[in-house]
């Protein structure tokens, strides 16, 4: 399968130069780069992304965050779906328990996605390739802390070859 | 497990008696039961309205098929339905009254404590072809083969959805038919086998699902038979936004699967009939079964089915869950 998965994702192309398109190693327009979608609360994960930015903190391009309302918001097939499509890692983040603007979003939050995290795994996903982090809007230097993290951790283990889409994957 | 001693005939015999007097005097309008089906090593379900449709009528050890499923769309056009329940019939009755897809008052139940249905594959490896070669003696299985006669337990033939059932006798019934059995498995062990089939790498468990569900059809069998898969739209025939295509490549068969499963997540009565009606013989069972256990260590023991005034663990929460995840 990793011959198919040369070429890049036809919709992980280019926001940011260089990230997400080479999945070859080697050759081509350098080393692969992994792809991690990031899946943020409006309220406060995303809150903390903008102050990670707004205080000149960096984080790997390697992230592309998708803003929702609530981590209760994305649906596993969310998720799925990313990993179909070329993601090689996939992260949702939410306020801190307590916290949810809605009051309760992320308590379910948390059941359902530790819950769905432990059937990705029996199905055989690497556990890091699927993670949830609690992120609040005062947090920005650990949004930027938990992006390196998750993009340092998926380097490491190389691009994601489970439940990938063939038909999406354009060679170059 | 004992059955006192009434045999299989008088068992059905006295079964096709309560029923049809309900039948005849208009107390039911159909009655959902199980017939012979095409091989002797197979009953299918009977849609009975008539004294004579009830002749059809059988209580033996391949009635395995799940009736409360049909139970839903039969009520819509029937005044009031008659159905006879083993334990996993009782607790998917359960399951769909919980997901507001019954009306409990123009449901009859019939309780019948389930022996365990045997499996038609154990009992070919046996040597066992054809009906006669076969006698069930209480909780013996008297087999004739070329090799001469051979009496092994009963158990060792049961279909794997049986031999896990914790709950044989049915949480749930107006009329109790049949003597209350023994059952043989205790639900807090119900996982055990799960630990001795651990695959230790994310390659093996992926290698072994690919390997499994690369034969998956697409036919959806296993999602039409289960109690669980309520939704009046399924997220596999959704046109907007649409999850899955007409193909069955490797990737949409697993994103089918996981998600089929995790919509079972804390509902599935672990009945197995997926399992059983799959075509091509996938173990979908296995996959609901560790979530199941999943759910249990992370949000305490429970069991779907057994008590409809029951949350299911993911409509639920405590503030002081834990997660699957680091929370720092
Ligand atoms: S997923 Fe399978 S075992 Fe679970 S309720 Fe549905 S048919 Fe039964
Ligand atoms: S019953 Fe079997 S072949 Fe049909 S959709 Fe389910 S797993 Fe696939
Ligand atoms: S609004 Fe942030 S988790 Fe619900």
């Amino acid at each position: 399968m990793s011959e198919a998965l040369k070429g890049k994702g036809a919709d992980n192309g280019g926001t940011a130069a260089g990230v997400g398109g080479s999945r070859s190693s080697g050759s081509g327009n350098g080393a692969w780069q992994p792809l991690i979608v990031a899946f943020c609360c409006n309220w406060c994960s995303y809150a903390g992304g903008d102050l990670a930015g707004t205080s000149r903190l960096s984080y790997p391009a390697n992230v592309r965050v998708i803003r929702v309302t609530c981590s209760s918001r994305v649906n596993p097939l969310h998720v799925m779906r990313a990993f179909q499509r070329g993601a090689d890692g996939v992260l949702i983040a939410g306020c801190h328990p307590g916290d949810c603007h809605y009051t309760s979003g992320n308590y379910h939050a948390r059941r359902r996605f530790s819950i769905f995290a432990r059937l990705l795994e029996h199905a055989g996903l690497e556990p890091e390739r699927f993670q949830v982090r609690w992120i609040s809007s005062s947090e920005g230097d650990r949004f930027a802390e938990v992006m390196q993290e998750m993009t340092e951790t998926i380097k490491a283990l190389g691009p994601n070859e489970r439940w990938v889409d063939p038909r999406w994957l354009k060679i170059t | 497990m004992a059955q006192d001693n009434l045999n299989r005939d008088q068992a059905t015999a006295r079964i096709r008696a309560a029923v049809t007097q309900d039948l005849l005097s208009g107390r039911i309008s159909l009655l959902l039961g199980w017939q012979k089906g095409l091989f002797w090593w197979r009953s299918r379900p009977l849609f009975a309205r008539s004294q004579q449709d009830l002749e059809r009528l059988v209580w033996d050890s391949f009635c395995a098929v799940n009736l409360s499923r049909y139970l839903p769309e039969e009520l819509s056009i029937e005044e009031r339905v008659g159905i006879l329940v083993k334990g996993c019939d009782a607790r998917a009755f359960h399951r769909l009254l919980q997901d507001r897809m019954l009306d409990r008052e123009r449901v009859l139940l019939y309780g019948l404590p389930c022996p365990g249905m045997l499996d038609y594959r154990l009992l070919a490896e046996a040597g066992v072809k054809e009906a006669e070669q076969m006698l069930e003696e209480g909780e013996e299985l008297v087999i004739q083969t070329g090799g001469g006669e051979e009496r092994r337990p009963r158990t060792d033939f049961l279909l794997e959805k049986c031999r896990l059932c914790p709950h044989p006798d049915p949480v749930v019934y107006d009329q109790l038919l049949l003597p209350p059995g023994e059952p043989w498995m205790d639900p807090a062990s119900r996982f055990q086998d799960l630990e001795a089939r651990e695959r230790p790498t994310p390659a093996e468990r992926y290698a072994y699902w690919s390997g499994e569900l690369q034969r998956c059809l697409s036919c959806y069998a296993c999602r039409q038979v289960c109690p669980a898969c309520s939704c009046r739209e399924c997220f596999a025939e959704q046109q907007e936004p649409r999850w899955l295509g007409k193909g069955a490549g490797l990737n949409e068969n697993m994103l089918f699967h996981i998600i089929r499963v995790y919509h079972g997540a804390g509902r599935c009565i672990e009945c197995g009939e997926c399992q059983r009606a799959c075509p091509v013989g996938i173990p979908l069972l296995e996959l609901s079964r560790r979530l199941a256990k999943d759910i249990e260590e992370l949000y305490g023991p429970y069991e779907a089915g057994m008590d409809p005034e029951a949350p299911p663990p993911l409509l639920t929460y405590r503030p002081e869950d834990p997660a699957a995840f680091p929370e720092k």
